[in-house]
């Protein structure tokens, strides 16, 4: 194959060893990271996992008002090293957030996140991963 | 810029989940990060170094560094740079005196931010450039002395990548591409208001690193249209309706062409990095359609950094004289056996570049990846222990990696990635008859191949979870679901059966999210997608970062720490799993690229153990 070491490092930083970013999917082959959507609505669902956290809203305004989206996050790590807990989404849940996304390449009600912003107005960045 | 829009690379991050240095998510603790970075640096750090036309080392400038991305100032008295900024989790360009090797710092990102591609306005002036701000990124232009504020030329939203100001001055030229293809813009500066770019060239395939002529006419580029990287021309024409007819485009080099595209300013001659690394020069005949000669070696570079030179560490002067590369550290690897002392036992073969060593179950041969100098082609090839005579098992274009041993050591098993579907093959491990696809994952999602079960019934791969396929069945690849053995909110991976096949021991940082540590859990083979039984079992006690391996008779493990030390564990397995105090047999002189920790490089009897250690390192600290 020819293999491009431009930012391939080839540190040995496999798993954990700098609690590196992981990299499941290529999110733009799934997402369109030119086509942003910003949800308005009540946080509903939480899959706390890896390899990408998933999110559910119950929008309420705009064109998507009604319907449910499931939006895609990074990894948990990525939140434990950036001090924002699990717990934190927990105590957003049934409560109104807003979510800007790369819509979904397929056009279903699914998304990227790019940035969030909780109840008490704290802003959760998923940049540079997924941006 | 350093967060790449380059498929290639974007497929090495998926494909090994090494991070790029400015999305590393360094540890918390003040001492492990000081640790990592020290590491990053060591393993990561570069020499910018000037080439004449005939190859000779003329000069270094500044010291070594994080460099990426050199671009010479229009005179070619500075150089653009990109440098991160490991604490503050940054990439930002800085502009270096080439004589004195000082220098300023152009941009200043916020946290986890950049900057990066550089381009110079014809007059030297001013640096055009990508940066992500507030979670947009746009095309900016500053000041080259530092001064002054940004100014926003051109707000986008997906990565994209600038190559160039055109010499006339009126176009920034860019790319942006993903699985979906590559597209090539000019964006207009004159005028006011918004800009918009003019979408110059696209397709399906990776078209990368746009490049005008002096004069404005004809746009260069490199794409994998024929199945690999070449250098190809176009006419550019501003005022052609979107989707006109164009001539072309040409194909202009001849045996691969992987970037680093400049013009001489008389538009004379052209340059580019080959994919055997070798600088190239392609004469420029003028006319109304300009006539481009054949392809000419100008130099190559030392044979032993060629692999670690890549169009986003090399340019050249607009006048072809000087030619800048940020020359890594030297990428030959000698494969070599170590006791469980830590006593060289043998050196296997000649040096090579060489990745991720797997010792067979019998402990005689390796199957690896070896990058060919020759063609920049990374294959999985399997060699004898004893003589150094190596097979090859993969000979295409597709990126490959993570290559494992069947149980029986008859066969070899990779993951090889073609149009954005990572699949795990299998194939003799003598070369010999076709591959087989065992197993097709999920379209742009990468994985990273760590075990075959004795019984043949199972391998495992990891994504931050470790994952099950089912192999012991006659299903075909696109059949074979996978099961989700392990997935938590905690990172695990590195999956390695137990001889008995009761047991999975893995890495995980369960306890700690800024370190991983060996666990073991028990495994039914019968009942793989049963919920997990019972806390795992922690092995290790401060910290480890892979290189785990059972012992064949199941009463010893293996593991690698952070600091290089190869430790062993005695355990039981009957009637349930214990574990006792790691002890270290012997520590190696890391960081050692080229050995990414997921690799099984411990024979069966604990005896000895397989490195790929770089050829300028000291064999025992």
């Amino acid at each position: 194959m020819s293999f491009s070491t431009r930012v391939c490092l080839g540190v040995a930083v496999a798993l954990l060893a700098s609690s590196a970013a992981w990299a499941h999917h290529n999110m733009s082959a799934l997402f369109d990271f030119n086509d942003r959507v910003t949800l308005n609505g009540a946080l509903s669902k939480i899959d706390w996992r890896n390899p990408h956290i998933y999110l559910a809203v119950d929008v309420k305004s705009g064109s998507e008002q009604g319907q449910t989206w499931s939006v895609e996050g990074p990894a948990p790590n990525f939140f434990r090293t950036r001090d924002i807990a699990k717990a934190d989404f927990e105590g957003a849940l049934g409560k109104d957030v807003v979510v800007e996304v790369s819509r979904a390449r397929d056009h279903s009600r699914a998304g990227l996140i790019r940035q969030l912003t909780l109840p008490g107005g704290k802003v959760v960045s998923a940049c540079p991963q997924n941006c | 810029m350093i967060r790449s829009s380059m498929t290639k690379a974007v497929l090495c991050s998926a494909l090994l989940l090494t991070p790029s240095i400015s999305k590393a998510q360094l540890p918390r603790d003040p001492a492990e990060r000081a640790r990592v970075v020290a590491q990053i640096m060591e393993a990561n750090a570069r020499q910018l170094t000037l080439f004449d036309r005939q190859g000779r080392q003329v000069s270094t400038v500044g010291t070594r560094d994080l460099y990426n991305q050199p671009v010479f100032s229009p005179d070619g008295t500075r150089m653009a740079v990109v440098k991160p900024d490991l604490e503050k989790e940054t990439g930002d360009l800085w502009v270096i005196d080439n004589a004195s090797g000082k220098s300023i710092q152009l941009t200043v990102s916020k946290t986890r931010e950049n900057a990066g591609s550089p381009a110079w306005s014809p007059d030297g002036k001013q640096i055009a450039y990508v940066a992500l701000r507030d979670a947009y990124f746009g095309l900016y232009r500053k000041s080259s002395n530092g001064q002054g504020e940004e100014e926003l030329l051109y707000k986008g939203s997906a990565p994209m990548t600038l190559t160039d100001w055109s010499q006339d001055g009126k176009y920034l030229t860019y790319f942006s591409t993903d699985l979906a293809g590559g597209r090539l813009y000019a964006l207009p500066l004159a005028g006011t208001g918004e800009r918009k770019p003019i979408e110059v060239f696209g397709n399906k395939s990776q078209n990368q690193g746009p490049r005008l002529s002096p004069d404005s006419r004809i746009m260069t580029y490199t794409s994998n249209a024929s199945g690999r990287f070449e250098v190809y021309a176009i006419p550019f024409d501003p005022a052609a309706s979107p989707g006109a007819a164009l001539a072309g485009p040409w194909q202009l080099s001849d045996q691969g062409g992987t970037g680093m595209v400049f013009w001489r300013k008389d538009g004379k001659e052209l340059y580019y990095l080959a994919a055997d690394r070798a600088v190239m020069v392609i004469e420029v005949g003028a006319g109304a359609t300009p006539k481009f000669g054949k392809p000419q070696v100008l130099f190559r570079p030392p044979a032993d950094i060629a692999p670690g030179i890549g169009p986003g560490n090399a340019s050249v002067t607009r006048d072809g004289e000087r030619f800048v590369i940020a020359v890594p550290r030297p990428q030959l690897r000698q494969l070599t056996v170590y006791d469980r002392a830590g006593k060289v036992v043998s050196k296997v073969g000649e040096p090579g570049f060489y990745n991720q060593p797997n010792m067979s179950p019998d402990g005689t041969r390796a199957v690896l990846m070896r990058n060919d100098p020759r063609t920049g082609n990374v294959d999985i090839w399997t060699m004898d222990l004893a003589s150094g005579k190596g097979t090859p098992i993969t000979n295409d274009t597709d990126p490959q990696n993570a290559p494992i041993w069947s149980p029986d050591g008859k066969q070899v098993a990779y993951v090889s990635t073609h149009e954005s579907i990572s699949s795990i093959y299998r194939k003799a491990a003598d070369g010999t008859g076709e591959a087989e696809q065992v197993f097709s994952y999920t379209p742009g999602a990468g994985m990273v191949l760590t075990d075959w079960s004795n019984d043949n019934k199972f391998m495992t791969f990891y994504t931050g979870v470790i994952v099950l396929v089912p192999i012991g069945n006659n299903q075909k690849a696109s059949d074979r679901k996978e099961i989700d053995w392990l997935r938590e909110e905690y990172l695990a991976g590195q999956g390695r059966f137990s001889p008995d096949n009761r047991y999975i021991a893995f890495l995980s940082n369960e306890d700690d999210v800024d370190r991983g540590e060996v666990y073991v859990r028990p495994f039914d083979p019968n009942k793989p997608d049963a919920p997990l039984a019972g806390p795992a079992v922690r092995v290790s006690k401060d910290g480890a970062q892979g290189m785990i391996a059972w012992r064949q008779d199941g009463k010893e493990l293996y593991y690698m720490t952070r600091n290089w030390e190869v430790m062993a564990v005695d355990i039981e397995t009957t009637p349930t799993f214990k574990a006792g105090t790691p002890r270290m047999l012997f520590s190696l002189p890391g960081p050692l690229p080229g050995n990414p920790l997921q690799w099984k490089n411990v024979s069966p009897d604990g005896q000895q153990f397989l490195f790929a250690m770089p050829t300028n390192a000291s064999t025992q600290r």
